[in-house]
């Protein structure tokens, strides 16, 4: 066996790689600035153990919903339902559990567990469509968004399922805390575990990683991309529902419309945030972390600062576009 | 009575001015010439074949002419006027057309639109004038003869139709040359001959062809004269007379064939790995023959004539509509890559970008992706033991001599020959015992293709069994036992021994006897 290195066509030259060190590392750097910029000017407020969980709490939602979408992504395949379901998920989590009438943990958990499972169906639903029948994934979750949001507006009729109809085991859930840190963080922890190891220590992970990045190469060794499809597509519907169940439990409400659509375009700009972070061009979990993280620090800090709500956008915005840029400059360098 | 003498001059002097005269045309690429001083010359009213192996540098001088590509040195003489082709606008300019394999047309529009391709469409008032746009392009396809409507959408029409839509087009623009690059791939035998009517009588009109084609057959059919090119030079001009298969073959081959390295000794055992009976696909008819343990067999043919298509039906990645594959005395029924993976079938696709390396993506990832099952901690979460992982990627990269500065290093930074190691070795550790092979030297330098010749005979020594294709019909000889040679989807002859020589595959292949 021989060591001596290929000629490599991204070799570094002499000098240090600046290119490649921003592409890997510029969001990180970006958080970072944001995050001292904001402490300087707002040490008193910004900068303190409350309001650093706040803003965890503030993107715990988003977080659930990013991860989830991080998955599908993995796998190649867009969802655009997601919005409509996290609405799904915390309208039927208060609706089932107004009907059972019923409170205590066993009753909240089974009925979590019930809401997550159909949210899985109609994600499986989803990647059949778009696996079987070779539907664009696009199209296919936009159409599902509709069914699903009009399926919430049937039931509901429209109407809120208010806090007295909601038992306090579920609000808990929302609006409790373990040992100073709020529970939606703790989940949100929770599931960033999961799917990392999930995603990067699991063979179905490689696998979807392999689709994900040659699906006529992954074919020709053997995986599946119907089985894959399914899966991506289900654990996309289900943490997107799972957000919602949360995010019902902080408000203590019901909603059937206007819970889901504010994360959905947030969610991609996390993701696609993460693609330019560490490994170019990957979806990742640390990744959509980290966009999950500047989204958040972007607002909070922004906010405290007094800036006007315009700017978050416009910040928000810019740096999408310079990591999408640097993460293709990278790209476009090793082609 | 003016006109007929016009006439008259004009053949004469078209039959001592050529159409188009290349002269010295050399193009160097970093590190080989794939071109050296190459002419060529055809006369006006003719059909003249290109002719050569892949790599032989047909394409590289098309490219010259037509102005893809700049050459190093030659000139380029249309009606006798020296042209300075920098760019595929000067040699429109010239008078030249070039009709591609994959035919430039847009399939979703309307034949008169594909014809008004590159030209502003006429206006009335500010809008499209679709009854003028309609009109030329009925004119221009009355030019050739086709009845076409120009209204319907150009992918509902048949190949050869859309071949004639080219030419029409090329026709249209008064090009004093058209040239068609492998025109008939995609086409059927009797497509061909419509396709082939329509030029005998443009040419019979005074229009010009060069027609480069990998199908002797075709070209005997249709052909005034041909060139062939061997290794970027020339190698024979032949006139229609003088056109003799068995001459023309060994012009395209050459006598000196690597003979030194051809193979000698195999390594065949008695064991029976694979039998394969009647095995019909969409491209493949009545398949049959059986792999021993050891042994490595050739599929040979030229594009669509069946080879690839065997391999992808032994693998499961085409349907097979017939036959059986039995691997060790078991049946196989093959629903997809999976099965046959699961079976003890390996596969490297002809196409290695494409459709087998993971870009961005280690050496690791790449390498023990299927056979990752064999990595894992436990069965049920599929947690993968990294440990072990690495152990595998770095005991199969070094058998593989794949030469890096480690396993995790992005395979994209491997030179060809080391990433076709990387795939090849993919298939070691998942207990695989038949291995089909595409092409799997293909866009690989000269030092790791003899290297991958080795490592191929390294796997039939330890009783693999060996099914192996490659668009470059040298191969043969060198890599395999014997050779089934297919044409139009069916086995056409079988060569091993001293019978299994170059010319004698392509004879085969092009529909010809021994």
């Amino acid at each position: 066996m021989s060591s001596t290195p290929a000629p490599s066509p991204a070799a570094p030259g002499p000098g240090f790689d600046w290119i490649g060190f921003l592409s890997r590392w510029g969001t990180i750097i970006s958080l970072c600035v944001l995050i001292v910029v904001f402490s300087l000017g707002r040490p008193e407020v910004f900068m303190t153990l409350r309001n650093m969980f706040n803003i965890l709490n503030q993107v715990s939602i988003l977080g659930m919903i990013a991860l989830g979408l991080t998955v599908c992504m993995v796998v190649g395949l867009f969802d655009l339902s997601i919005g409509a379901m996290a609405t799904f998920g915390g309208y039927f989590a208060a609706r089932f559990l107004m009907e059972l009438g019923m409170d205590g943990m066993g009753a909240v958990a089974l009925v979590i567990i019930l809401v997550l499972f159909l949210a899985a169906i109609i994600g499986m639903i989803n990647g059949a469509l778009i696996s079987y029948l070779g539907i664009s994934a696009i199209v296919e979750t936009l159409a599902m968004s509709f069914i699903v949001t009009g399926l919430i507006l049937g039931v509901s009729g429209g109407r809120t399922v208010y806090a007295s109809d909601i038992p306090d085991a579920f609000k808990i859930i929302g609006q409790g805390k373990i040992g100073g840190v709020p529970n939606p963080v703790l989940i949100l922890t929770g599931l960033a575990v999961v799917l990392l190891v999930f995603l990067e220590h699991t063979q179905t992970g490689r696998n979807m990683y392999a689709l994900g990045g040659n699906r006529e190469a992954a074919r020709l060794s053997g995986i599946s991309f119907q089985r894959y499809a399914l899966i991506g597509m289900a654990i996309a519907a289900a943490c997107a529902a799972l957000g919602g169940i949360v995010a019902g439990a902080n408000l203590a409400a019901g909603r059937p419309q206007g819970v889901g659509e504010t994360y959905l375009l947030n969610a991609f700009v996390a993701v696609f945030i993460g693609a330019s972070t560490i490994k170019p061009g990957k979806f990742h979990v640390l990744g959509t972390a980290v966009g999950v993280l500047l989204i958040g620090v972007i607002n909070n800090g922004l906010s405290v600062m007094g800036v006007p709500t315009f700017w978050q956008y416009i910040v928000q915005g810019t740096i999408l576009i310079l990591a999408l840029i640097s993460a293709n400059v990278n790209a476009i360098r090793r082609a | 009575m003016p006109d007929a003498l016009a006439r008259l001059n004009e053949l004469e002097t078209g039959a001592a001015v050529p159409v188009l005269d290349v002269r010295g045309m050399r193009k160097a690429f970093p590190g080989t010439l794939a071109l050296d001083d190459v002419s060529l010359s055809v006369r006006r009213g003719e059909i003249h074949a290109l002719l050569g192996e892949n790599g032989a540098g047909k394409s590289t001088l098309i490219k010259c002419i037509c102005g893809a590509y700049a050459a190093t040195a030659g000139e380029v003489f249309i009606d006798g006027e020296a042209v300075r082709i920098a760019d595929p606008h000067d040699a429109t300019e010239a008078g030249i057309a070039v009709v591609h394999q994959h035919l430039n047309l847009i399939p979703t529009l309307s034949v008169a639109e594909n014809l008004w391709l590159g030209e502003s469409l006429p206006r009335r008032f500010g809008l499209i004038d679709w009854g003028r746009v309609h009109a030329r392009a009925r004119d221009i396809l009355a030019r050739v003869g086709v009845d076409i409507s120009t209204r319907v959408h150009v992918d509902e029409l048949r190949p050869d139709q859309l071949a004639m839509i080219s030419i029409a087009k090329a026709v249209s623009s008064d090009a004093r040359i058209i040239i068609l690059d492998e025109p008939t791939t995609a086409l059927l035998p009797h497509e061909v001959d419509r396709l082939f009517d329509q030029m005998r009588r443009l040419a019979a009109e005074g229009h010009s062809f060069l027609y480069v084609s990998h199908r002797l057959a075709e070209v005997f059919a249709i052909a005034d004269r041909a060139t062939v090119l061997r290794d970027g030079r020339n190698a024979g001009v032949f006139e229609r007379e003088t056109m003799d298969r068995a001459r023309v073959v060994e012009a395209i081959v050459g006598r000196s064939g690597a003979l030194a390295d051809r193979r000698t000794a195999s390594h065949a055992r008695d064991e029976v790995l694979m039998e394969v009976g009647g095995l019909t696909g969409d491209r493949a008819d009545g398949v049959d023959f059986m792999l021993r343990s050891g042994e490595i067999i050739g599929v040979a043919g030229l594009p669509g004539s069946g080879a690839d298509e065997t391999l992808n039906l032994l693998f499961g990645r085409s349907p097979a509509s017939g036959g059986t594959i039995a691997v060790a005395g078991r049946r196989l029924k093959l629903r997809g890559p999976a099965d046959a993976i699961g079976a003890g079938i390996a596969f490297v696709p002809k196409d290695r970008l494409a459709e087998a390396v993971f870009h961005a993506e280690s050496i690791r990832a790449n390498v023990t992706l299927p056979s990752l099952s064999r990595l894992l901690r436990e069965p049920v979460l599929r947690l993968i033991h990294h440990r072990r992982e690495r152990a595998a990627a770095r005991e199969t990269t070094a058998r593989m001599q794949v030469r890096m500065p480690g396993i995790e290093t992005a395979i994209d930074d491997l030179s060809g020959g080391n990433q076709q190691k990387v795939v090849l070795g993919r298939w070691l550790s998942t207990g695989a015992r038949i291995f089909l092979l595409n092409s799997p030297t293909a866009a690989v330098d000269v030092g790791a293709k003899s290297e991958i010749y080795g490592l191929i005979d390294d796997l039939a020594r330890s009783g693999k069994g060996i099914v192996f294709a490659s668009t470059e019909l040298e191969e043969y000889p060198v890599v395999c036992d014997r050779v089934f040679v297919f044409s139009q989807g069916s086995i056409v002859g079988e060569l091993a021994g001293a019978a299994l020589t170059e010319a004698n595959i392509m004879t085969l292949a092009a529909g010809g006897e021994l």
